[in-house]
């Protein structure tokens, strides 16, 4: 896929997701055991051979720079083309998914490279999607802008998206980029523009960069051939917690860890080189997604364990998230209760939230500290 | 080119033939060890630990999988413009070619390596050994006693001093006396294999041992006699920790099952002596609804689904419902099949184990002598193959 690059949008906005993107973007924010939601969108598009992507980061990069490095677990450390950090406007006004004024601050990364094709792509999609066949389309329909949206998609608890109503051949005719709530086909916030065309449109609206491209197409799209492509596999859009809850916890189902996971297209996230997870004499375990490097001696059942931690004896982990390095303490209960990094909780706590409004204890609060 | 101070030679070319079945395709520093690592994990991983960035791995035995698993050196930052690791196999000159035939003679075919490097000391070490140990302190050790040779001793039992190359020293640890596997030893010390040489003294032994044509070009058997015969000054560098030759399937089987124990001297989990790996990237592993998994250490990418009590699985195992993994270690991608049992066993990499079937024995009854079984594709064949379970 030498002609085509991508670029992620690595924010999000949203005021849904409490503390766990207080101190980092969502593309940061840790998932499924052991990855960052940054790795879904950068490995499907390694995986449909680019090797030219741009990351748009916004103003708390420390996570995302933490995690990619030179991007040598994505096979992006090249000599020609590789990982570009490209800074973000930061701009206040500026809303939407995608900002003008994030990509019209980073032309140099378009022009350098001599690509017909750009994807872009937001990073709060929890997906495993092969970019080549949308390709195929997107170069077969001759089309300046393909969209992909979910078949049979739902708009999230957030409760808003944007959908789309293609004709037979695939082909939008108009589109409104206001979100409503609701059941269809659903934007899933990636799509395939031409480069030319994606310059002409950051050209025409010089100056207006608090514009959103989703507009700025949907103004267009009279004059420029735009199509959407179906994708009907699994998808978790997070927006809010009780999503990246719900995502989370359908890891726990066989046929769609199967779909994400075990493919032939991997999942690439940073090697971290825990050892195995331990597990001790009194450990009793069940229905759980277990990362590395944990040392577990209590009970846990329905949980993601990311790495490193440590559940002592007597603890009960149930419908619960642990980030890594969390440590509970002796005879804990924890139910429906996300923990966010670093977190320890003392011995005899006991901590329950609801399926439907999950405890959030986040990193910085140091809450039951030792 | 840069001088280095220390070059580091592994010697990762035995067969392992007393591995069995687990070294008939890769040689023994390859095979699977502690879930998710391979043997010379830790040899290299103790290089990197102790500052040492140059590494000659010399290989000789069925090195594909081996080859493939060092790769450029990355997984352990080996990756390096000024040194890193290089992969050293037999090779062709002018008066035809050999294979290595002992252990100082595959380091005198690579004398020309070292003296690219032109380093001051060589280490030697062997890709077969299981331990976490900063060279650094034993290099401190040779400056400090301005030896010419530092061998690295570890206290064994009394009872096991045949087993050993055993050193017998003066109050300040200079090597007196060493005796390769002695019936009456007047001493405790082992040698572990490990051997800092100051690279001059070791370029001459290595040209006289291969000038003598009674020798077997063995640094136990011929090199460090012949050196304390000359009245070099030897010395033996104590070391207190865990270390354990995993040559045999017992001592194999012995060195996984101490990671379970109560507390493991070899600590894994150790920060500051961590121990890097190649590994594929999997998923977590999953604990399925019935499963019930104590005092085990589980690798990722696999799915439990059974029961597993005090094992170890390797990355990408699967056991399926019903199926029980007993005292067992599971080496990378095996499927124990619905209802299959494991029992003090050790099950070969990428095999399917049929389901409902059975092997090991099972230590419900007290056996005085552990009796491990090794699962390979001929056991398979023979006991409750797939014919066998289909019908």
């Amino acid at each position: 896929m030498g002609n085509v690059i991508g670029i992620i949008a690595s924010g999000c906005p949203s005021g849904l997701m409490m503390g766990l993107i207080r101190e980092r973007p969502i593309a940061a924010l840790p998932f499924g055991g052991r990855y960052r939601l940054l790795d879904f969108p950068l490995s499907n598009m390694v995986n449909s051979g680019l090797r030219t992507v741009g990351i748009i980061t916004p103003f708390h990069y420390r996570p995302v720079l933490d995690h990619l490095g030179a991007g040598k677990e994505w096979l992006l450390d090249r000599k020609t083309g590789g990982l570009f950090i490209l800074p973000s406007s930061n701009r206040e006004k500026a809303g939407g998914k995608f900002p003008l004024a994030d990509l019209a601050g980073n032309l140099d990364f378009f022009h350098k490279d001599r690509a017909e094709h750009v994807i872009i792509s937001c990073s709060n999609l929890v997906i495993n999607l092969d970019f080549r066949p949308v390709l195929d389309f997107h170069q077969n329909q001759k089309a300046d802008v393909t969209l992909i949206y979910h078949a049979d998609g739902f708009a999230g608890e957030a409760g808003e998206a944007l959908f789309l109503a293609p004709d037979h051949s695939g082909q939008v005719q108009e589109f409104n980029t206001g979100l409503t709530s609701g059941n269809g086909k659903v934007f899933l916030d990636m799509l395939v523009i031409k480069k030319d065309i994606l310059l002409e449109l950051l050209e025409g609206n010089a100056g207006e960069e608090d514009r959103e491209l989703l507009g700025v197409i949907a103004a267009k799209v009279g004059q420029i051939r735009v199509f959407a492509y179906p994708f009907s596999g699994y998808v978790g859009r997070i927006s809010s917690v009780v999503d990246y809850f719900k995502c989370n916890m359908d890891l726990l189902k066989p046929e769609i860890r199967r779909e994400l996971f075990m493919e032939s297209n991997k999942i690439h996230t940073k090697i971290a080189d825990n050892p195995p997870t331990l597990y001790g004499h009194n450990a009793l375990s069940s229905n759980s997604l277990v990362a590395s490097g944990c040392k577990i001696d209590g009970t846990v059942e329905n949980s993601i364990i990311f790495r490193q931690v440590q559940i002592k004896p007597g603890a009960v982990v149930k419908n619960s998230i642990v980030m890594q390095k969390c440590i509970i303490g002796r005879n804990v209960v924890l139910e429906n209760v996300i923990l966010d990094k670093f977190v320890r909780i003392k011995d005899h706590t006991v901590l329950q939230g609801h399926f439907d409004k999950p405890v959030v204890i986040e990193k910085t609060t140091g809450w039951g500290g030792e | 080119m840069r001088k280095k101070e220390t070059v580091a030679m592994l010697l990762a070319g035995g067969q392992g033939s007393r591995l069995g079945s687990l070294t008939r395709r890769i040689a023994k520093p390859a095979v699977s060890f502690g879930g998710k690592y391979r043997i010379i994990d830790f040899s290299l991983s103790n290089c990197v630990n102790s500052k040492i960035d140059t590494v000659g791995v010399l290989t000789q035995y069925k090195p594909l999988l081996l080859n493939s698993y060092i790769g450029i050196g990355t997984a352990w930052d080996l990756d390096d413009v000024y040194g890193g690791v290089h992969i050293l196999p037999p090779f062709m000159g002018e008066g035809g070619g050999n294979w290595y035939k002992g252990t100082a003679n595959a380091i005198y075919h690579n004398m020309d390596f070292i003296s690219y490097y032109n380093p001051e000391y060589v280490l030697i070490i062997s890709g077969d050994h299981i331990y976490q140990m900063d060279y650094s302190l034993m290099l401190d050790f040779h400056k400090k006693n301005g030896a010419d040779l530092t061998i690295s001793v570890i206290e064994v039992p009394w009872e096991e001093t045949s087993r050993f190359g055993i050193m017998t020293c003066d109050s300040n640890g200079r090597i007196i006396k060493f005796r390769e596997k002695p019936q009456a030893a007047d001493s405790n010390l082992a040698s572990m294999g490990i051997y800092i040489f100051d690279w001059p003294i070791l370029e001459q032994a290595l040209l006289e041992d291969e000038a003598n044509p009674q020798s077997d070009h063995d640094f136990g058997k011929n090199v460090i006699p012949m050196l304390l015969n000359q009245g070099k000054k030897l010395y033996a560098y104590r070391f207190r920790g865990y270390w354990k030759d995993v040559g045999t399937i017992d001592s194999y089987y012995e060195a996984n099952m101490d990671l379970l124990s109560r507390k493991p001297q070899l600590d894994l989990y150790d920060s500051n002596l961590r121990i890097f790996s190649n590994s594929d990237e999997l998923a977590p592993h999953y604990v399925g609804p019935n499963a019930k998994i104590t005092n085990a250490l589980i690798s990722n990418g696999c799915i439990v689904m059974g029961e597993v009590n005090h094992s170890i699985l390797a990355p990408g195992v699967i056991v399926g419902e019903g199926a029980k993994v007993i005292d067992s270690i599971v080496l990378p991608n095996a499927v124990i099949s619905d209802g299959a049992c494991i029992y003090s066993a050790i099950v070969g990499e990428n095999l399917e184990v049929p389901p409902g079937s059975s092997f090991g024995l099972d230590h419900g009854a007290k056996l005085t002598q552990r009796v491990i079984t090794v699962v390979d594709d001929n056991l398979l064949a023979k006991e409750g193959g797939p014919q066998e379970a289909l019908a």
